[in-house]
């Protein structure tokens, strides 16, 4: 509970401009909490009498130093007829890698599946000191059931102090049952990972829509497990020296731990380039709503060999399929660079879009926050400017192909 | 005190003023200039201004004075008259004038007023005072400011400045000059009842700082204007009477009338507000409404069970007709998702839109008058869709702003065949008890003349926006002659022809529909008497 | 049939701003809502209720008294019960003790349910993680992320179709089972102002932790497996080269070359 040392408090009210729940006010010369409070400890950081303070239960330390090493739920998806490793993986390894070698332990890669797992070498090549191979036929198809039941009695077996998921569909499908099950802290959607002095697990994600960040820590329980955001960590580029390790690990898996049958699957979309994984990503906003500009948009994302994407108001306006929304409620993107026309940049959309490279900005309003992370931004009318650069563009080719 | 002197200030260097020259530039790169939400195209204009402030205000105002060449003044161009749209000279745009000056508190009235250059926008304003935030004032203030801004955010309750005209992008100083309205003009009036004070940059290039409640018409209807060095004007005010409607045509007056109320609504014509003081209201939570009846009649009769019913404060009252619901229910068809809303009951003939305060966590709600009077037209509550959360009231905002949308959408399809072709939309008010007589012209006229048209709009203060849409140039034409015949019955009803869209360069026709000649020459008076020269938006209000 | 809908009420996210001087969140004037996933999860329940006559919906949410409101709304939009899980011993309880305490209501003021209908996330913490942490403790499959859900001819079993990322899915459980609701194509609907009357006379009871059968320790943060430690403000970005009044044409320009100077094409 929180806890205010009344001799201390000088009643300056700082805690109250601070606390993101309106749990604590000054009144009567007192800070004074009251039942919104979700001890999320904000006030306590900003306090200058040190006035305030959080009481948290304490850790048993030996019984949670037996947990050692980081893993990784290698997700696979199906390519070519093969179960191959999604590219988050890469992006988790890169991450896991540097969490390991603070802690001095090693790195492990848990892929899940059918006889059709390939590719899972190149785990190590990317930086996993062991695979773990799980093979089953009833792990052709992600099931959550099937799925939680094999990685829950792995973990449970190998005692790992972290355990990392990307935080795809089925992985925050999957990560929050598996703590349930092993009874284990989870936090989802992290964009950021450390060890503390501990060797404890911070971790970091945005709430309240990308407004705040905040770090989280799970002292009592092994592994502390997190899912991991997407497109925001880097993957390191493979070294073919590194030892390659698989081990195959026997799975008993019965049909009746499947709850839930596959009835009909349709695949929309499968032609396209998939968003998370776009290079050049062009991203329509309401601004280009009328006049052809969404055609413009859609030329232009051909002409930079890159995707189309919308915000949420144009998805929301039947303009553009779901699957193509970029934002916190969409999918969070990472390319090299986005160019965002007639998006004013709300924070939900910002969240989604911040970890790309480059970022060019077309709106009308100066004041549009998309402009807060462009590094090219113009103040105009998209509808005015998207011919004209498509016109600009074409000029450039034809220049460079009579060369 | 019916007397009054304009101060000078000391003008900027013209050179100074930042600017655009020459037709050939405009026209290829300032096309946005040149328009306004009318779609009237400016076709001549050699200077676009944009002053930073007063003294470069009157430094464009002399220069082109001295050159001859008249000032069209423009704001957000969010009108639908073609008021900022210059037909020939000069372009001046307050756009940089945009600064929010003061956030006070008047004890005697217990008000609190903000201060503000004409430029800031309705939305910008409103984000400002409903989130208790003025970073302008919060950074740039002096102590006294930052006192007050924090008496200002210490004061319960939240606040709003009601005049809103649906287009929030429209600038203060816009609105001031076409004295603006809109829905919730049922229940707050229109922005003259919100303004507390304007500076106005006059025709000699001096300001005239005009308070409310300061300076009345003397019992002969005279105000005397004296310049800096003691020379005074003579401005007579026209005797005719306002009609009983909220209205935009032509200059206000009335006896013992406000000098404030003069510049208000008269369309730039007389000087150039940059500075005005308005008034802020504390916000209730509110529920917005819509509720289905089987008909137009039955529309009719809830609009006036409701409006009849004591003790049930109704902030705007709408209307959507039996055609423009037809019209709506084929659009959700197409794309449900663009309106938001669930299926449009298949039993709904009309609708009528109202809103009032609503606490949803209010022990014992009692909402027996607001039942009552939906019963008595033979409807049920039960027939309705509401929402009080401030996202479901943004669905039922856009579910308004959807219709004319969609009739736009319609009418630019049929133009790719006609380019002639736009629509036609009336901008008539008549007093309550004229309501039915009004509706029943319209209705008769329009379905004998085989038209397409449908209604909706601002039903609480019996100004319907019909809205026509011509399918050919011969509809266009029947519509147009119908326009004028409904105009000239409204002003037989003691109405208006414009109840807020103002004349601007559209409607300059319908002015001599609702004044005499001799009333039209007393407004020209005052124009001459404040601007001798026609400087300032020529073509505005007065048939040229 | 009983339908337990789990419900939380956040604040209206679009509304917050963060102070850029102290970096902190300005939250005057920040409204309250339902989370708009729960609205879709009530929306499916009501639907589910229409092909089923006689199904009982009762929505739970857990929080301070305030929330409610969240309830208020979830009776207006067809639930015929709401459950108030509000105690000052809940504070600071993570998704996992959340979940812990909710499983417990559930079970306390609906044992026999056959289905739970829970939001696909809320948008303050947007974890998506109460929902599978519940169906893990009451022992129940989960499907996650439906938009289109239906019963079985004799009521034991759910089909749902749901997104993924690829497309869709419609996948089949047994009842009872728990469902996430994601938007999909569903207009949130809209009570009638009768249906807002009516909402206030409808039973709206309160459950604090002595009703429930767990124990000290297992409430709140106590109960809680994850700690926050600290909370700041996102790191801003690198200032914008940010172009005003420029004609068409040389911003069609600017932006050509800018592509160019960066190799994207």
């Amino acid at each position: 509970m929180l806890k205010i040392d009344h001799d201390q408090c000088n009643a300056c009210g700082l805690c109250e401009k601070t606390c993101p729940f309106g749990a604590i006010a000054v009144k009567d010369d007192q800070a004074r909490s009251n039942e919104s409070c979700s001890l999320c400890g904000a006030c306590v950081n900003v306090c200058p009498q040190h006035a305030l303070s959080i009481q948290r239960k304490q850790a048993s330390a030996e019984e949670l130093a037996g947990y050692r090493g980081v893993f990784i739920w290698a997700e696979c998806e199906a390519r070519a007829g093969e179960l191959a490793p999604k590219r988050v993986v890469y992006e988790l390894l890169s991450q896991g890698q540097r969490l390991a070698d603070k802690l001095g332990q090693e790195l492990v890669a848990v892929a899940l599946g059918d006889g059709r797992l390939a590719g899972l070498e190149s785990l190590c090549a990317h930086g996993a000191d062991r695979v773990l191979r799980c093979e089953h036929e009833l792990l052709g198809q992600y099931s959550t059931d099937a799925f939680t039941s094999v990685l829950s009695a792995v973990i449970a077996g190998q005692k790992p102090a972290v355990l990392l998921y990307g935080a795809t569909p089925n992985g925050r499908e999957l990560a929050p049952r598996v703590a349930a099950r092993l009874r284990l802290g989870l936090t989802a959607d992290c964009t950021g990972l450390d060890i503390d002095d501990q060797g404890q697990l911070v971790q970091t994600r945005p709430a309240f829509g990308g407004n705040i960040m905040a770090s989280i820590i799970a002292p009592y329980s092994r592994p502390q497990t997190a899912t991991v955001r997407p497109n925001v960590f880097q993957a390191a580029p493979p070294d073919p020296a590194r030892p390659i390790k698989l081990e195959e690990v026997p799975v008993t898996l019965n049909k009746a731990v499947l709850r839930t049958k596959l009835v009909e699957e349709t695949v929309v979309d499968a032609e396209d380039e998939k968003l998370e994984s776009a290079k050049v990503i062009v991203t329509a906003g309401l601004g280009c709503r009328q006049d052809g500009c969404l055609e413009k948009a859609a030329e232009l994302a051909r002409a930079l060999g890159g995707v189309l994407a919308a915000s949420r108001p144009m998805v929301e306006a039947g303009l553009m399929p779901v699957t193509r929304q970029v934002g916190q409620s969409g999918t969070t993107v990472g390319p090299d660079l986005y160019i965002a026309v007639g998006v004013s940049g709300a924070i939900q959309h910002l969240v989604g879009m911040s970890s790309s490279k480059t970022v060019i900005a077309i709106n009308q309003d100066p004041e549009a926050p998309i402009f807060k992370l462009a590094d090219l931004g113009i103040v105009g009318d998209a509808r005015e400017i998207l011919p004209r650069l498509l016109e600009e563009l074409s000029k450039g080719k034809g220049a460079a192909d009579s060369d | 005190m019916f007397e009054i002197a304009s101060q000078a200030i000391t003008p900027a260097g013209f050179e100074d003023v930042a600017r655009v020259e020459g037709w050939p530039v405009i026209n290829d790169q300032y096309q946005a200039y040149l328009r306004d939400e009318s779609k009237l195209t400016s076709e001549a204009c050699d200077y676009i201004f944009f002053p930073r402030d007063e003294a470069e205000v009157a430094a464009v105002v002399l220069e082109m004075a001295r050159r001859g060449v008249p000032l069209t003044v423009a704001g957000a161009r969010t009108g639908l008259s073609g008021g900022s749209v210059p037909l020939r000279g000069a372009l001046l745009s307050l756009e940089r004038l945009n600064a929010v000056e003061a956030l006070y508190y008047v004890p005697h009235v217990e008000e609190w007023r903000v201060r503000a250059q004409s430029a800031v926008t309705l939305r910008d304003l409103n984000g400002m005072v409903l989130n208790k935030r003025f970073p302008e004032l919060a950074r740039g203030g002096d102590q006294a400011d930052r006192a007050e801004l924090a008496r200002f955010q210490a004061a319960p309750g939240d606040f709003f400045y009601p005049p809103d005209p649906t287009e929030m992008s429209a600038s203060l100083g816009g609105t001031v000059a076409t004295n603006a309205s809109g829905a919730r003009t049922y229940r707050f009036g229109d922005t003259r009842d919100w303004v507390r004070g304007i500076r106005v940059i006059l025709a000699n290039g001096e300001v005239l700082d005009i308070p409310r409640g300061k300076y009345f018409a003397s019992a002969n209807g005279r105000f005397t204007i004296f310049d800096s060095q003691g020379r005074g004007r003579q401005v007579r005010v026209p005797d005719y009477a306002m009609p009983r409607t909220k209205s935009t045509s032509g200059f206000f007056a009335a006896p013992h009338m406000d000098l404030i109320d003069l510049f208000i609504g008269a369309e730039g014509m007389l000087g150039i507000i940059t500075t005005v003081v308005v008034a802020l209201c504390p916000r209730e939570p509110k529920c917005s409404v819509v509720q289905f009846t089987a008909d137009d009649e039955q529309a009719l009769d809830l609009v006036e069970s409701l409006r009849s019913q004591d003790g049930l404060p109704l902030d705007f009252l709408e209307f959507y007709s039996q055609k423009a619901i037809d019209l709506l229910r084929r659009r959700q068809a197409e794309e449900p998702a663009a309106m938001g809303m669930p299926p449009i009951p298949a039993q709904a003939g009309a609708a009528v839109f109202f809103e009032f305060a609503f606490d949803p966590l209010a022990a014992r709600p009692d909402f027996s008058l607001l039942s009552q009077a939906v019963e008595r037209a033979g409807l049920s509550l039960a027939q309705s869709w509401a929402g009080y959360e401030l996202r479901e009231m943004a669905r039922f905002k856009n579910f308004r702003h959807l219709l004319p949308e969609t009739v736009n959408h319609l009418i630019a399809e049929r133009k790719r065949l006609y380019p002639g072709l736009h629509k036609l939309g009336t901008d008539l008010a008549v007093p309550d008890d004229k309501l039915r007589p009004m509706w029943n012209v319209y209705q008769e006229a329009l379905d004998q003349a085989g038209l397409e048209w449908l209604a909706f709009g601002h039903v609480g203060n019996n100004h319907l926006h019909i809205n026509l849409l011509p399918r050919d140039m011969e509809d266009m034409q029947r519509g147009l002659e119908l326009y004028s015949r409904f105009a000239a019955q409204a002003v037989a009803f003691g109405g208006t022809v414009s109840a807020e869209h103002g004349i601007g360069k559209l409607k300059t026709k319908f002015l001599p529909e609702m004044y005499t000649p001799a009333q039209i020459a007393q407004m020209k008076a005052v124009k001459q008497a404040l601007d001798p020269q026609g400087l300032f938006n020529p073509g505005n209000i007065f048939l040229s | 049939m009983n339908i337990v809908v789990c419900i939380k009420q956040v604040p209206e996210i679009s509304e917050v701003k963060v102070n850029p001087e102290t970096g902190t969140l300005v939250r005057e004037g920040v409204a309250s809502i339902l989370n708009p996933f729960c609205e879709y999860a009530l929306d499916h329940a009501v639907r589910l209720k229409q092909g089923a006559p006689g199904t009982t919906i009762t929505a739970v949410s857990m929080g301070p008294p305030q929330a409610r409101a969240a309830l208020l709304r979830a009776l207006e939009l067809g639930a015929d019960r709401g459950v108030l899980i509000s105690d000052r011993r809940f504070a600071g309880a993570d998704t996992w003790a959340t979940a812990l305490t909710l499983c417990a209501a559930v079970r306390a003021v609906q044992g026999d349910f056959d289905l739970i209908l829970v939001g696909k996330q809320a948008i303050d913490g947007d974890t998506a993680q109460v929902g599978p942490e519940m169906a893990e403790i009451l022992g129940i499959p989960q499907i996650m992320y439906g938009v289109q859900m239906e019963l079985s001819q004799n009521g034991k079993r759910i089909k749902v179709k749901r997104e993924s990322e690829s497309g869709y899915q419609v996948l089949e459980a047994r009842l009872p089972a728990l469902v996430s609701a994601s938007k999909g194509e569903t207009i949130r609907r809209l009570p009638s102002f009768a249906d807002i009357l009516a909402a206030r006379d409808k039973p709206l009871e309160t459950v604090t932790a002595d009703n429930l059968d767990l124990s000290e320790e297992q409430l709140g943060l106590q109960g809680s497996y994850t700690q926050v430690v600290k909370i700041f403000p996102p790191q801003a970005k690198k200032a914008c080269r940010r172009l005003e009044g420029l004609s068409s044409q040389q911003a069609g320009a600017e932006i050509a070359s800018f592509l160019r100077n960066g190799h994207f094409i």
